[in-house]
């Protein structure tokens, strides 16, 4: 018995945890446990109502401390932890005990022992609430001030968007120039707009708001600190006075409270020979973008009207082998690409129709280019459908290649398809007619190619960002957190995160303006008290812990003349490496001491006699 | 409430409006959060768990849920409206809200259920997407925020409208469909304790106002008071609580149902309660004029018992005339309820004649058991009202030979109840109509009627004055003539000014006569009426004698108060099926031969009961039976709560409105609504989600686990035949979602997605969508065109066989799930009386330069998060949310008008 007054709620999470362990017997098992004065079951313990529950039983039955066994602590510790604040008991004497990942959901088929694996993981939980201790957060006064890397369009919206609301902010672009991507292109679906302007305009604004310095040439190139109060060191390169050949770098070191990611796409590089690519004729997207870009009037490609253009689909996208992810953006792209090559209007031409055996014959003249889309989904999400309505009415072309049976590619006859001097010649089969074959003359070939992330090696070292198994930067959680990483005040947004479209990349970088915003205009952070401490009456300074710790927590200082290692609290991760290494055992983990981690074990292992209440 | 500050004013409570409130909030902006619904949440909390992580949608809202309304920078209104956003001038917005009527006091439920539990109504459960019911007193689902019981009302239901006695019809068929007959019975004496007797004799206006009426009938309202009142008597009386006096008195003049209404409600309230009654028998007209078979004698007595039980004396043989005397004799206030009781003369030659009698005599007299001279003798009765009716089946159960009814008012204008002309009829009177007296015949005793044709009752201003064709049009020959030509108030006496009918002067809302300790009702204010209505206004005569005594204004507002009458078409529009349930059938109404005077309609049997009031449409949802009033230990209901209006400044707008689901029954070929193994994604993922309705996935048909389960895909969406000819992005991947859920839930089951194109668009999807193929959910290419039933309940899909060759195909599942779209959801244009944000083609409020301002609409201060501005899956939902919080914030930097 340790005095204390302990209340114990086991969820049913609806029948996530209930219908793989019997939650009744789980109470019945710890109710009669030392310092245990309420011990009872809730469907959602989360929901607002329990909440209510708890805190009046916090308050009648002058509760201090509380087991809540539900789900993961990655969802919930915030929870009970306000809930604990709302009833007044401190909210490190709250212990979350982990029964639905880590017991329900991977015992489906044995509700007995996972009963009693739950039973014990509880009881565990009360060992360590005996032992806990009110701690207090540790307050770090934030800077007022955000680091933006990237100079494309969801960089520079989120560093005007930080700026307008009181937040200055460093942009670091590695190129010379800002605008990214869009500011290569004209126009833009959904809405036509051109993207050179847009950018040109965007860059303008930047420019002008004296809440923003930019830095070109520039990379970041190490960020210490914590959170809130990070420095970041920028190297930027310039141009020697002297030798233009010559370059000198210069390292900026700036103040900031949070890190805002940008740092978008790569086209999907095509490999030689993957689709025709080489052979003449045979463009990515972008490079048919800029072609399309650059005519005036009817398009044209190499000197010669283009009278007939192929479109192939998820190029380097949802490949078993390679890529698999979709890259979301580019069938709408392609479509309104397919688009505007309509409206630049027609071209003296040959008649296309197919024939009956399968190829496609030339039309006598007119017409705008005939266009074939090969494709597997069309994914013209949401409104962008219309584009594709659109697209179909003008005379385009759908045709379903089957996903295993790709078109293929190939340089036409010397003489060309029918006489023609069509180019190249691109062979497939029609899911949507029978499932015929087809060989279609044409003069461009265009490989709809998705993005891939960009090689950022350098910088994923220096901010310790996460990365996916896709290559992107991977966010803590899609939608409860979604711009945030694991990094506190790291965020990401734009197209390094996952491929999107400017106008998704614009509002994910808003959003991760608003993420910032929301810790910084408080002008404080609440940090975790979780971190270890140094008994210096123990220690023996010996450097082991510094050795061990990734965050170069510990360092040494001099107490009553002794050497001893402190650890500075804000660095702390409280990851508790240094504690098993220490010679001496005289670091503990504030939240998880040796203490604590002692009794969960016993209270693990003990002996348990399951029987119904 | 007014005058409220706020930096930002929130419209919606989904994901993406808690999403923009708790940013706003945590930046340190203050937030006004409004939710249309009474627990905030939006769609996702309704969700089994989100693709493609598969998290559980709940375990992911609730903290959201609750963090909202918690944070102290955040306000949230629930169960209200934005009622008007308009410019304030200086650069922000005023804002009128709408807090609907909860009918439960907010801060002092305490969500213990107990309302849900007692309530007798069950409609619909729109957190279950209807596959389940809920009660009208609820809390929509388990972990609502805040968790606070609602009373859905949708107006007073057209019965209990119609009910002059203020009888709360609905109430009572609600508990006897329950099975709560006693319960009953007390509803009922909470406005009249003459439930026998209305049971019987009432003309029962609710019937006629029954919405099941326009269906195949009525529910028989009248006839279930009458099992009620039939079960409680049959049970005998036991002893009563007699309330304690309140040392006031009061006195009733006549003891029909306006005096023994008032005189129940008045000795409930404490008052010393005496009715002086005329006649030798209380019960008025009841007991007096109301023939046997309609109302027998014994069941008067019971109706009257229940008064005099809890104390009411009756002097009966006791004329009043003397208001003074009253006063004298120490009654603080009086009640005139003498009836109507003197009959009007036709003033024609030979009324004076032997054999022509009044009808009150002649109805007394039967009434009394007296001896009636009419034995087969041809009887002539003169009027067309109910009383002539009444009159003439009575001299046939006496005997008479033939009995015919003179009536000025032609056929189709008599004021008798149609029904009671229409037995009549079927018993064998026959009816003359347009016609009056000229004369009667005959030396000593009447031996014919001569007859005048009448042309017009009533002169242009509406009053009684009949016009006759000259001459006369023939003589009826008769033994016997009962003159039933109208009675008038006796009300000479009293000194009190009257009207031309004689009806005593009184204030119509208060009964309040120009003596203010003496007021009337029922026949002596109304003229002859309804025993409903007399009883009626005995119930407001007693609430406004005891504010009189109690020195209350006599404030007609605070009587009664009802909703608004619910519309009927409205009803019936949210009827999604509604089975034929035929009216149980009356039983002949006709007497089988002359001299029968057993009542001619027997009690339902308790089967009949309960078949009858399963027939109850439950029009005003809430029917008013108090049940959740009196097991609330918060006593947190009141039933007359009215809504509130709020007023607000804010500096800023986010429209958070969301959308709606595509209404599956809008494409009739998929057979949604008809066939009951056709649902929609939504009842399929309440189907899968924790908090689900039958613990199984199951088909709603017949209960039987599904082995083949379909998908169409793009039901209402890329569909010019709806009018929607947008994609609407989630309902791919929450089918994907679903098809795995499903098959982790039922192993052994096949699962078939008909679809155009998977558009598994995201971080995360397509790798989602091939794992959903990998673990054996089958994709075909293809479009549903046609959806039949099978006789077993399966369903047979027709579709294009897009990868075997195109041709058509066919396929027999289990169940058909219809992947619906979205459509916006909230009235946007409306909530800007003075002009809003322009919408797009489609209705989603218009973002006005999407490519570097998402979440800004074309209206300076006026920002949309989430799906209101397009089709959105959660996380971009979120990520839009973020934008336009962003947008709002540097829009009240700039303005200045942050708080």
């Amino acid at each position: 018995m340790s005095g204390r007054r302990i209340g114990v709620y086991v969820c049913q999470c609806g029948g996530n945890i209930s219908d793989h362990v019997s939650v009744e017997d789980v109470v019945a098992a710890v109710q009669e446990e030392p310092d245990v004065v309420v011990a009872r079951t809730a469907m959602f313990t989360c929901s607002d109502a329990t909440q209510q529950e708890i805190i009046k039983d916090i308050e009648e039955q002058k509760l201090d401390g509380i087991v809540v066994a539900s789900c993961s602590p990655k969802l919930h510790t915030f929870t009970f932890r306000e809930m604990s604040k709302r009833a007044g008991l401190n909210p490190y004497e709250y212990t979350q005990v982990n029964i639905r990942e880590q017991c329900s959901w991977t015992h489906t088929d044995d509700k007995a022992g996972a009963t009693e694996k739950a039973a014990r993981l509880v009881r565990a939980g009360i060992a360590r609430t005996r032992l806990t201790e009110p701690l207090e957060p540790i307050v770090v006064q934030t800077v007022p001030r955000v680091v933006v890397i990237g100079g494309g369009i969801a960089g520079l919206r989120a560093a005007l968007g930080s700026a307008e609301i009181g937040l200055p902010v460093f942009l670091v672009e590695k190129g010379a120039r800002l605008g990214g991507w869009v500011g290569e292109f004209d126009g833009m679906y959904p809405h036509g707009k051109n993207g050179r302007q847009l950018m040109n305009a965007l860059v303008a604004r930047v420019r002008r708001h004296p809440g923003i310095k930019v830095f070109l040439n520039a990379e970041v190139v190490e960020k210490s600190g914590s959170f809130g109060n990070y420095e970041v060191a920028i190297r930027v390169k310039r141009d020697s006075a002297e030798t233009q050949a010559e370059t000198v770098a210069e390292t900026v070191r700036v103040q900031a409270g949070s890190v805002i990611v940008a740092t978008g796409f790569d086209a999907y590089p095509v490999s030689d020979g993957e689709f025709g690519y080489g052979l003449e004729g045979v463009l990515t997207l972008p490079e048919f973008k800029r072609l399309v870009d650059a005519a005036a009037g009817p398009l044209e490609f190499d000197g010669r009207p283009v009278r007939s253009i192929v479109y192939i689909y998820c190029v380097g996208s949802r490949q078993p082998e390679g890529n698999q992810y979709c890259s979301r953006y580019c069938c709408t792209a392609a479509v309104h690409a397919s688009l505007l090559v309509t409206a630049r209007g027609a071209q003296s031409g040959g008649e296309e129709g197919r024939a009956a055996g399968g190829a496609v014959r030339p039309r006598a003249a007119g017409g705008p280019p005939r266009q074939y889309h090969l494709y597997r989904d069309i994914r013209s999400y949401g409104k962008y459908e219309l584009l594709y309505n659109e697209s179909r009415e003008k005379g385009a072309l759908y045709l379903r290649f089957p996903d295993d049976d790709p078109p293929v590619v190939e340089r036409a006859a010397a003489a060309g398809a029918g006489g023609s001097g069509y180019r190249l010649t691109v062979t497939t089969r029609d899911l949507l007619t029978g499932g015929e074959e087809l060989t279609i003359p044409a003069d461009l070939v265009v490989l709809v190619t998705g993005m891939v992330p960009r090689e950022n090696d350098e910088l994923v070292k220096v901010l310790k960002l996460p990365v996916g198994n896709d290559g992107f930067f991977n966010e803590i959680h899609p939608k409860l957190r979604p711009v945030e990483t694991v990094v506190d005040g790291v965020f990401i947004c734009g197209a390094c995160q996952s491929p999107k479209n400017s106008a998704e990349a614009v509002t994910s970088g808003l959003a991760a303006v608003t993420q910032s915003a929301a810790m910084l205009k408080r002008g404080f952070a609440e940090l975790d008290p979780l971190i270890a401490v140094v008994d210096a009456e123990k220690c023996e300074w010996c450097g082991a812990c510094l050795a061990a710790c990734p965050y170069e927590a510990p360092r040494q200082v001099e107490v009553d003349g002794k050497a001893v290692a402190f650890i500075d609290k804000a660095t702390c991760k409280g990851c508790g490496g240094c504690v098993p290494v220490c010679p001496t055992d005289a670091i503990d983990l504030q939240g998880y001491t040796d203490a604590q981690i002692r009794a969960m074990i016993a209270g693990l292992l003990q002996e348990l006699t399951l029987c119904r209440a | 409430m007014s005058g409220m500050k706020y930096d930002a004013l929130v419209v919606g409570g989904g994901i993406g409006g808690m999403e923009s409130a708790l940013k706003l909030g945590d930046m340190g902006y203050k937030v006004l959060l409004v939710e249309k619904d009474s627990s905030v949440g939006g769609k996702m909390i309704l969700l089994s768990k989100v693709f493609p992580t598969l998290d559980c949608a709940s375990c992911i809202s609730t903290p959201k849920m609750g963090a909202t309304v918690h944070h102290p920078n955040i306000t949230v209104l629930t169960y209200s409206e934005v009622e008007s956003i308009r410019r304030d001038g200086a650069g922000g917005f005023h804002v009128q809200i709408r807090r609907k009527a909860r009918f439960v006091d907010e801060e002092a439920c305490t969500g213990c259920r107990q309302c849900e539990m007692v309530c007798n109504v069950a409609v619909p459960d729109e957190f279950n997407a209807g596959l389940v019911s809920r009660r009208a007193a609820y809390i929509p689902f388990p972990q609502a925020v805040p968790k606070k019981a609602v009373l859905e009302r949708a107006g007073t239901s057209p019965c209990t409208a119609a009910c002059p006695a203020g009888i709360k019809a609905h109430g009572y068929i609600a508990l006897v469909r329950s099975g709560q007959y006693e319960k009953a019975f007390e509803l009922v004496c909470e406005a009249t304790p003459l439930v026998g007797s209305l049971g019987r004799a009432c003309y029962a206006p609710c019937e006629a106002e029954c919405t099941r009426g326009g269906l195949e009938g009525p529910v028989s309202i009248r006839r279930l008071k009458r099992f009620i009142a039939d079960t409680h008597y049959a049970k005998g009386r036991g002893p009563v609580d007699v309330p304690p006096s309140n040392g006031k008195k009061v006195a009733i003049v006549g003891s029909g149902p306006a005096g023994l209404t008032a005189a129940w409600h008045l000795a409930r309230k404490g008052y010393e309660v005496t009715i002086f009654e005329a006649a030798s028998q209380p019960g008025g007209m009841l007991r007096l004029a109301l023939p046997p078979y309609r109302l027998p004698n014994e069941v008067v007595d019971e109706d009257v018992a229940n008064v005099t039980e809890i104390g009411v004396k009756i002097v009966t043989d006791r004329r009043v005339d003397d208001l003074e005397a009253l006063r004298a004799e120490g009654y603080d206030a009086v009640l005139l309820a003498i009836g109507t009781h003197q009959a009007t003369k036709l003033r024609v030659p030979g009324e004076d004649l032997a054999g022509v009698m009044r009808a009150a005599d002649f109805l007394k007299a039967a009434k009394l058991g007296e001896e009636l001279d009419v034995a087969e003798k041809r009887v002539v009765v003169i009027g067309g009202g109910n009383v002539a009716v009444d009159v003439a089946r009575t001299a046939l159960r006496h005997g008479a030979s033939a009995v015919q009814v003179v009536s000025l008012e032609s056929y189709e204008h008599m004021p008798a109840h149609p029904q009671e002309i229409a037995e009549a009829e079927a018993e064998g009177v026959t009816f003359r109509d347009s016609c009056g007296v000229a004369w009667f015949e005959g030396d000593d005793a009447v031996r014919g009627v001569e007859l005048m044709r009448c042309v017009s009752v009533y002169d242009d201003k509406g009053r009684f004055s009949p016009q006759y064709a000259e001459g006369t049009v023939g003589s009826l020959p008769c033994d016997a003539v009962v003159v039933a030509a109208g009675m008038r108030p006796d009300s000479g006496a009293f000194g009190l000014p009257v009207n031309a009918s004689g009806t005593v002067q009184v204030d119509k809302a208060t009964l309040q006569t120009s003596l203010p300790h003496v007021f009337a009702a029922g026949d002596v204010v109304l003229g002859p009426s309804m025993i409903t209505s007399a009883a009626g206004q005995g119930r407001r005569a007693a609430f406004m004698i005891d504010r009189w005594l109690q020195g209350e204004e006599l404030d007609p507002e605070a009587f009664d108060g009802p909703l608004p009458t619910v519309d009927k078409n409205a009803v019936l529009a949210r009827q999604v099926t509604h089975s034929e349930l035929r009216p149980h059938d009356a039983r002949e109404n006709v007497a089988l031969a002359p001299g029968e005077f057993y009542e001619d309609e027997e009690t339902m049997t308790e089967e009949e009961a309960l078949y009858s009031a399963s027939r109850c449409l439950d029009c005003g949802v809430c029917s008013e039976c108090r049940e959740c009033v009196a097991i609330c230990p918060a006593d947190c209901i009141d039933l007359q709560m009215k809504g509130s209006e709020v007023e607000a400044e804010v500096g800023a707008v986010i429209l958070a409105t969301g959308f709606t689901l595509f209404a599956a029954d809008a494409k009739p070929q998929y057979g949604f609504g008809c066939y009951k193994n056709v649902i929609t994604g939504m009842q399929m993922d309440r189907l899968l989600a924790p908090t689900r309705p039958y613990n199984a996935v199951l088909r709603p048909g017949d209960g039987k686990i599904p082995g083949s389960i379909a998908y169409v895909l793009c039901t209402g969406s890329r569909d010019e035949t709806v009018g929607n000819p947008l994609c609407s992005k989630i309902c791919c991947m929450y089918s994907i979602k679903q098809n795995q859920l499903i098959m982790g839930a039922l192993p052994l089951a096949d699962v078939t997605v008909y679809y155009m194109d998977i558009r598994s668009v995201g971080k995360g999807y397509d790798e989602f969508y091939e794992q959903a193929k990998a673990m054996g959910a089958t994709f075909v290419r293809g479009r549903i065109s046609e959806i039949t039933e099978k006789e077993d309940g399966n369903l047979i899909v027709a579709y294009e066989d897009i990868d075997n060759g195109g041709g058509m195909a066919q396929a027999e599942h289990d169940l058909v799930v219809l992947a619906v779209g979205v459509q916006p959801g909230g009235d946007v244009g409306r909530m800007f009386p003075e002009g809003g944000p322009s919408l797009d083609k489609y209705f989603y409020v218009g973002e006005a330069d999407e490519d570097l301002d998402p979440g800004r609409t074309d209206m300076p201060g006026v920002f949309v998060a989430g799906a209101a501005a397009g089709a959105k899956d959660i996380p971009d939902s979120i990520l839009h949310a973020g934008a336009a919080v962003a947008q709002a914030a540097a829009y009240l930097e700039k303005a200045g008008v942050t708080i």
